[in-house]
């Protein structure tokens, strides 16, 4: 691992458009209620514990059971596909785009994504923690938690049959983990990003460096 | 007004259901998820087809709101869930029927489901009418201690009966089609056994109760096909014998009859058993008024010895096993067609003397999976596919024959079921070893090694086909 990132290059990038563009799909069928407009400034899950939902964006209608969606992250409605307005749409149909100013944690991760080790999903599947390591990390969090190459890290479910799947890769603390569990998880995907204890400086420096010059 | 169904399911299932519709002049609509977009069912039901747009994209194939509104969408009246997964939940077919716009359910009425759809309610069933079941829990566990203690009782009772290498089976209560199942050997084990099959059936199926029954060995796995209307009438198609399975007990090779006294030198009366459990299959389905197609699963021990095992209140994969035996007016027929002309009110139309048993079939689940690695399912791009053609011979599959096909990893790799079907058990054997060697199929995966199927295996397990 290259230790001399260049940040300047990085942070400019980041400069340049600080923004990430979030797709909304419908993610049911139903009847589309829009309840934004284009440029509406919309805010994302709030709370101590994200318990208060974000803006709500568009309801989807079916037989007793409106559906409605919430927008997951704050923003401004760029884009909008009025011409959905009180029709049927199938699931996964685009329907806005959020223009999301990125914020400086968001960058950190999406900068740690590249410096760290990540082990990549072996196929298209859903996976879980192991029993063992999601009880670990229940009890004091990811980056307490140490893996070495061979440890049985995840449990692949894959077509309805549980295949456990072993980690390689350097020795090293869970640092970011990059799945959701029972979501599927594209084949090459990042599942974990696990930092060797001696690349934790490297680390600590990337984030100081990036909180120090982002506004 | 003209009914229009909503097929509420994916693959070759969805291919029958369409072609069922069609056949009998009914109107349809597919749903199918993103990562089903490239399968057959789908290419055939997009807009750009002459009829117009029959695919509707939803979350999910188990999503009930979703599927749903599309049905409401494309104003259909009627709604086939196939096999697998609405087709045996009593909760779906009853929102399906009773709602502000009722749909007819096609398959049985929902409490029919819920008496035998239930596999542990069946076993309460079946025993009130003194049809024999297999020695077990009759009701799903939660507790491990009391789960352990039912281990101890059924390995003692085993023992006492001085069976060679007792066993026991912990099933996820809520499982199906042979998942989640698994055995103990050692009551040492069970505890560690019981965690994982719990485990397992919180996250498949969202709920953690396990049955517990005594494994049996040597043993043949039948199921008697029956079509009852919602008129009172009931008529069988005689058996099947699905005894050939993956280990993760998913059927591979099945044949009907039952059994046949060419393959093997059975100790009991073969077609007296097989009598017999038709018998008790009428008797149970007459005394829950059951109303559509559905499979009675039985296990016939090597002294034949039968046990009811589940009911399968569904179409299920192999009703063409049993229609490539049967003749009615010289023709076979289509129980997928049956079950929908019954479950839309028609009465059977024929009695069970119009039937005529006749010959010998065999189906061939084609599945890319690596046989010699526990079935391990195959992931990769399917670049070449073809069956022959005979006139003994059905091939229903998704799989496209003139494009590349990626197998999605959501489901399993199931390519297509093909049916052999002969004069006598022997032809359809040697028929079904040429169309082994006739198929063509090539693919690869990511890592460029090319695909593996159970072709091999099919055509190794032949000679075992109604054996002990």
């Amino acid at each position: 691992m290259n230790q001399d990132i260049d940040f300047d290059a990085i942070l400019s990038k980041y400069r340049s458009d600080p923004f990430d563009y979030v797709h909304i799909h419908t993610r049911h069928t139903g009847r589309v209620r829009f309840k934004v407009t284009e440029g509406a400034q919309v805010k994302g899950a709030g709370g101590e514990w994200h318990h208060l939902p974000g803006s709500l964006l568009f309801v989807l209608y079916r037989e007793r059971n409106p559906k409605p969606i919430y927008s997951s992250t704050f923003g401004e409605v760029s884009a909008l596909r009025r011409e959905l307005e009180g029709n049927f749409v199938e699931a996964n149909e685009k329907v806005m785009t959020i223009k999301h100013p990125l914020t400086k944690r968001e960058i950190i991760e999406s900068i740690l994504r590249k410096v760290l080790s990540n082990f990549n999903a072996p196929e298209r599947a859903k996976y879980f923690f192991a029993m063992d390591i999601q009880a670990r990390i229940d009890k004091f969090g990811p980056r307490a938690v140490t893996i070495q190459p061979g440890d049985e890290v995840f449990t692949m479910s894959l077509m309805k049959r549980d295949i456990p799947v072993y980690y390689s890769g350097e020795p090293g603390i869970i640092h970011s983990i990059y799945f959701k569990p029972g979501i599927s998880v594209g084949h090459g995907e990042p599942l974990i990003g696990v930092c060797p204890p001696g690349r934790l400086p490297f680390i600590q420096k990337i984030i100081s460096r990036v909180k120090a010059e982002w506004e | 007004m003209k009914e229009k169904v909503l097929i509420a399911n994916r693959g070759e299932i969805a291919l029958r259901i369409m072609n069922a519709c069609t056949d009998l002049g009914l109107d349809y609509v597919v749903v199918y998820t993103e990562e089903d977009a490239d399968s057959e069912h789908v290419r055939r039901s997009l807009d750009h087809q002459p009829h117009g747009k029959r695919a509707f994209r939803v979350a999910s194939y188990t999503d009930p709101n979703d599927i749903l509104a599309v049905a409401d969408h494309a104003e259909c009246t009627a709604i086939h869930p196939g096999y697998g997964f609405f087709s045996e939940d009593f909760r779906f077919a009853r929102r399906v029927t009773v709602r502000d716009r009722p749909l007819t359910f096609i398959g049985p009425n929902w409490e029919v489901i819920k008496d035998l759809g239930d596999k542990i309610n069946t076993k309460r069933v079946a025993n009130s009418l003194s049809i024999p079941t297999i020695p077990g829990t009759d009701g799903p566990i939660y507790n491990e201690m009391e789960a352990e203690e039912y281990a101890e009782q059924l390995m003692a009772d085993q023992k006492a009966q001085k069976i060679k290498n007792p066993s026991i089976l912990v099933k996820a209560a809520a499982g199906g089609g042979g998942m989640g199942i698994e055995e103990v050997r050692e009551v040492e084990q069970f505890r560690r056994v019981y965690r994982q099959v719990q485990n397992y059936a919180k996250r498949q199926f969202g709920d953690g109760g396990v049955l517990i029954e005594q494994c049996l060995r040597d043993y043949n796995h039948l199921e008697v096909q029956l079509v009852c209307s919602r008129h009172g009438e009931r008529i069988h198609f005689g058996t099947r014998n699905c005894t050939i399975q993956s280990t993760g007990r998913q059927k591979r090779l099945e044949a009907a009859p039952g059994f046949d006294e060419s393959c093997f030198a059975y100790v009991f009366n073969a077609q007296e058993v097989l009598d017999r459990i038709v018998d008790y299959s009428l008797k149970l389905a007459a005394h829950v008024r059951y109303d559509n197609v559905g499979t009675w699963e039985w296990i016939i021990t090597r002294d034949g010895q039968p046990y009811l095992l589940e009911v399968n209140t569904r179409i299920q994969v192999e009703n063409d096993v049993s229609a490539r035996i049967s003749h009615i007016d010289g023709q076979h027929p289509n129980l997928i067609r049956e079950q929908i002309r019954l479950a839309l009110g028609d009465r059977i139309g024929y009695s069970q003397s119009g039937i005529e048993f006749k010959g010998s079939s065999i189906e061939f689940r084609i599945i890319a999976e690596d046989t010699h690695r526990g079935f391990a399912p195959w992931i990769g791009t399917i670049n070449q596919f073809d069956f022959p053609k005979h006139d003994w011979l059905a091939v229903y599959t998704h799989v496209p024959f003139d494009r590349p096909y990626v197998i999605p990893s959501e489901y399993d790799p199931n390519l297509a079921l093909a049916i052999v079907w002969g004069d006598s058990m022997a032809e359809a054997k040697a028929r079904g070893r040429q169309l082994l060697r006739e198929i063509t199929i090539a693919g690869e995966n990511v890592a460029g090694a090319p695909i593996s199927t159970n072709i091999p295996y099919l055509e190794a397990h032949l000679d075992k086909l109604l054996t002990f």
